[in-house]
């Protein structure tokens, strides 16, 4: 089924490319190649060679090369880093995670998209992602996929006990305890998420922080501008292990380690990407059809919940040999056929809003319409050069208050401390 | 000076000269240029370039994630150097007074060190497994939390760490009792020695200079641990698995902190430096008395 639903968005799209294919000219010459970047895609089919294949035939005389990244993202960050700042010539387009954006730009390794885009041209995309691939007012990365963290739930056990999906955590705390004393199964979790010392455990505070109606940088670039209230919504996740709510190896999980036991069934509440729904409903599956997400949820008489954003953008590298086409390139990659072939082929979320409702795609992936809303209501992480920095800095004082080796408080004023030091080098 | 010695000299110094420029451009150059850096503030990201003198460093000295990396170093060294020699002895023992089957003894042994580091934490990544990992299930109802408990996880590291090297000890030390002449062993039967003593007096004694080697490389890769801990635990949880390695990865290649970042290299320079003179005086004292 699915590899049939392929060849129409394909044959419409490769006809949208023979008509573009006019209107770009290129001067006679050598052949020229394009070097892309990016990160091996998963799901039923990788249609990047497809798409590439279709930019050679509308440029005749180019050749696009993709280069798959190393698996993990802080090896293409730094595969990135000492490239671009030894001025390689290397690569021409590039995948970039929507965080390293303003790094990146502010570093002067990208080109400035700005004028060679039309003013509307990016108002169909989510205004969270474009806003994530610009940097003092400039474009600076083309909004590629897009995800957002959500709360996956057991509909079967819900149902069981009459429940519906928790929309504070303290429906959700409610609903664990009721769901376990009826079912009287030791192995199963309460609520999973991701509490590991790495790039995710920020993701899931930062969620607690908005939850409890506060943040890691204040508009003004504060740090932490409510220390007691992030604390606070430390002290909650914490809780949530001492209370066995959500297991003790929390403080290991990672989004795949979380996924594989709530896709086993051993959970009833799961935080995580988007990504995770192809695989619950794949066959095989021990909760296939079982499964439904929604929002995060919020705290009572706090602020609604809202997931991260995260994703991808493409961004044209200032050492570029052929800016021209690389641009090209990158709006080929973004455009709406693109996006639409990726959405079917593999389990990546589009950045253009319009194909959360496009009927093909509807009834490949039947959750679409509704992950527009939450895709919509995502917040983004802290949008600064130096958030790797930011990142790397709280992580170990976030995980220090989960395992308990430090007092919420502690944590949040040694992670100020720190932060604090280390911003004043870069001013 | 003759006139031979000196045509001898100028010789040598042409022989030499290839492998003076090429550790000169290849590890003295580098290395003035990590500790120049390490001088100032340096962020390619935000344009920043300007000299700190030796601010870096007593950052260094009042930074607590430092300390805690320091310890956390000092720590794995000390226990997975330790653990490897009495079980990589006990398994070079165990192999030499086998009958048969010596060769695929050491074949298996071998292959747990010529795996790279990678493999081996992705391996004990899924032992550690807390709910399906075969170490938990080995355990019964007694699930531990191997990499998420701060009390657990630099022991889970040392562990892995002790399963990939013990293996180096051993052959070293298989490799000397195969020299080991066996008339001492028939000379120590005729005085009457027995097992305890034998082993004590002779095995051991013999084993001393080899296992100093060991001891040495084994001691240097500890100290400049990195992989293990990156891939199993990423320095976590609340950071006591970060040694000063890893810390200096996140500050040079994470965070681009160049000036920051190559103090933390410096150190970790400086320390395998110092422990290095320190075994080679212990091995060239050996040496003499022996």
């Amino acid at each position: 089924m699915r590899s049939r639903a392929w060849f129409a968005p394909l044959g419409a799209f490769l006809v949208w490319l023979l008509m573009l294919g006019g209107c770009v000219g290129r001067p006679e010459g050598e052949p020229v190649t394009l070097v892309f970047k990016y990160a091996r895609i998963l799901g039923s089919a990788d249609p990047l060679p497809g798409l590439l294949r279709a930019f050679e035939t509308a440029h005749p005389g180019v050749r696009v090369k993709g280069e798959a990244l190393p698996w993990t993202s802080d090896d293409q960050h730094q595969l990135y880093v000492i490239n671009l700042e030894g001025r390689s010539p290397g690569f021409d387009v590039l995948m970039l995670d929507c965080i390293w954006v303003p790094e990146f730009a502010r570093a002067g390794w990208l080109a400035d998209l700005t004028t060679h885009l039309t003013p509307d041209e990016l108002a169909p995309h989510f205004a969270s992602a474009v806003t994530a691939g610009m940097y003092n007012g400039r474009v600076w990365a083309l909004p590629w996929n897009m995800n957002v963290g959500l709360l996956y739930y057991r509909t079967d056990l819900l149902a069981r006990y009459g429940l519906r999906p928790p929309e504070t955590y303290e429906e959700l705390i409610a609903a664990v305890k009721q769901i376990r004393d009826g079912e009287r199964d030791p192995a199963l979790e309460g609520y999973l998420w991701q509490g590991k010392q790495y790039e995710g455990l920020v993701v899931n505070v930062l969620e607690a922080f908005w939850a409890n109606g506060t943040r890691l940088l204040g508009e003004d670039g504060t740090i932490l501008p409510e220390p007691a209230r992030a604390a606070d919504a430390l002290r909650f996740l914490r809780g949530l292990i001492e209370a066995r709510l959500s297991p003790a190896w929390t403080t290991a999980a990672d989004e795949e380690l979380s996924r594989r036991a709530f896709g086993d069934g051993h959970a009833i509440f799961l935080r995580n990407w988007p990504y995770a729904m192809d695989l619950f409903q794949a066959a095989g599956s021990a909760v296939r059809g079982k499964v439904a997400f929604a929002s995060l949820p919020g705290r009572a008489r706090g602020a609604a919940g809202a997931g991260s954003t995260g994703g991808a953008h493409l961004a044209v590298s200032r050492r570029s040999r052929h800016p021209e086409l690389a641009v090209a390139l990158a709006r080929h990659l973004t455009s709406r056929p693109a996006q639409r072939a990726i959405a079917l082929g593999a389990a990546l979320s589009p950045t253009r809003r319009d194909l959360y409702h496009d009927p093909e795609l509807v009834q490949a992936r039947p959750d679409m319409p509704r992950l527009d809303g939450l895709m919509l209501a995502g917040r983004p992480r802290p949008v600064t050069p130096a958030y790797l920095l930011v990142s790397s800095t709280v992580q170990p004082e976030f995980s220090a208050a989960l395992v308990g080796v430090k007092s919420p408080e502690r944590a949040i004023a040694d992670a100020r401390g720190r932060l604090n030091y280390f911003l004043e080098g870069i001013r | 000076m003759t006139r031979r010695e000196a045509v001898n000299r100028r010789r040598g110094i042409l022989l030499m000269a290839p492998t003076v420029l090429a550790l000169g451009t290849l590890t003295v150059y580098p290395g003035v240029w990590v500790v120049w850096l390490s001088l100032q503030h340096r962020h390619p990201i935000f344009g920043v370039s300007r000299f700190a003198g030796l601010d870096n460093y007593t950052f260094l000295a009042v930074d607590s994630r430092f300390s805690s990396a320091a310890v956390t170093t000092f720590v794995f060294t000390v226990t997975s150097v330790a653990l490897e020699v009495v079980l990589g002895v006990t398994a070079a023992l165990a192999i030499h007074a086998q009958q048969g089957g010596r060769r695929v003894a050491l074949s298996l042994l071998l292959l747990a060190w010529a795996m790279p580091a990678v493999v081996t934490a992705k391996l004990f990544e899924w032992l550690y497994h807390p709910t399906a990992g075969l170490l938990n299930v080995a355990l019964g109802g007694h699930a531990l939390n191997w990499l998420g408990d701060p009390r657990l996880a630099l022991p889970a590291v040392v562990l892995a760490d002790v399963w990939r090297t013990m293996p180096f000890v051993a052959v070293l030390c298989y490799a000397r009792l195969l020299a080991i002449p066996a008339e001492l062993y028939e000379a120590a039967q005729v005085d009457g020695a027995g097992r305890l003593a034998t082993l004590v007096r002779i095995t051991l004694p013999m084993l001393g200079r080899i296992l100093l080697v060991a001891i040495l490389f084994r001691t240097l890769d500890a100290l400049r641990a990195f992989d293990l801990m990156f891939v199993l635990t990423g320095g976590g949880p609340a950071g006591t698995t970060e040694t000063i390695t890893v810390y200096a990865y996140r500050a040079l290649f994470q965070t681009l902190q160049l000036g920051f970042g190559s103090a933390l290299g410096v150190v970790v320079f400086a320390l395998v430096m110092a422990v290095a003179w320190a075994y080679l005086r212990l091995l060239r004292t050996s040496t003499v008395t022996a």
